[in-house]
């Protein structure tokens, strides 16, 4: 339900700008993702189930997302605030998982600094890791408002980028699973 | 206006769904590509569309991004930055794909 609004379009814009920053990343990671120098390339050191947990957990919490925003534009404060907390703790829960991968790595001393395969990955999951922790952050910040304040048009406008971003960055995660973990495995 | 916001929840249903099977579908060709007819490149390429399939699929079904209702400004700026998008990705494989053919001692 993308409204024909001013503030929407500009931060669409904002997300289709981060869109290239991904594919700036998605690009250093196709092609430096042989170069592994020595260090443990992406056959012996990505758990498959894992990335697909993850993958799962984050679908699950666009779509429960999606049912906060449905719930919102009804005007249902209680179902928008629970659905938004789910949403909020399986976000949690993906990056959890996604640390645990991370200092599990690092303890094995398979760190940024050994190979460009291994920088290119640290760089792009991490920047997607940062984007959803601010994504956390600011749904807290949404469940507050909703749960303190009254539910206006304006709020609705606002609970709408949140929507946004958090659909945005399922949608750069699709390409983390195929593009990282898929093909990285393979070839 | 309710039944608005069931089409609008089936279409996330829908959405959701076909992101599951897509989602599991890649899994398997990444596990078991050993025991399918083709090699390894079309392995790549078949979950690379899948990939695509699935972000189309949940632009269309969770962003609703077909159903604007006057211009079509975020469409628009979506085609355009996915066109720069291709653009990046694609020419930059192809320029290191040939930087290390022509690197070759």
């Amino acid at each position: 339900m993308i409204e024909s609004d001013t503030k929407v379009f500009g931060f669409w814009l904002y997300l289709m700008t981060d869109l290239i920053l991904f594919s700036v990343l998605f690009a250093a990671f196709v092609v430096l993702h042989n170069n592994t120098f020595g260090a443990p390339d992406a056959r012996s050191m990505f758990e498959l189930p894992e990335a697909l947990l993850e993958t799962l957990v984050l679908l699950t919490s666009s779509f429960t997302c999606a049912l906060a925003w449905l719930a919102t534009m009804q005007r249902k404060k209680k179902a928008s605030i629970a659905w938004f907390t789910v949403t909020f703790f399986l976000g949690a829960f993906f990056l959890s998982i996604e640390l645990f991968e991370f200092t599990h790595l690092i303890h094995k001393e398979i760190t940024w600094q050994k190979s460009a395969f291994l920088s290119s990955y640290f760089t792009l999951v991490g920047t997607h890791g940062l984007h959803i922790l601010i994504g956390l952050l600011w749904m807290l910040v949404t469940i507050f408002q909703l749960a303190l304040r009254p539910l206006l048009e304006r709020t609705a406008h606002k609970i709408f980028r949140i929507v946004l971003f958090w659909h945005f960055l399922d949608l750069v995660w699709i390409f983390i699973f195929a593009v990282v973990y898929g093909m990285g495995i393979l070839i | 206006m309710n039944r608005l916001y069931k089409k609008a929840f089936r279409s996330r249903l829908i959405g959701f769904c076909s992101s599951l099977g897509l989602t599991l579908t890649t899994y398997m060709v990444i596990v078991y590509f050993q025991s399918l007819p083709f090699g390894k490149e079309a392995a790549v390429l078949i979950i690379l569309l899948l990939a695509a399939l699935q972000f189309f699929l949940q632009c269309i079904f969770f962003l609703d991004l077909w159903k604007e209702d006057g211009p079509l400004w975020n469409l628009c700026a979506f085609l355009s930055t996915l066109s720069i998008v291709v653009t990046i990705i694609v020419f930059s494989i192809w320029i290191m794909h040939h930087l290390d053919y022509n690197m070759m001692p």
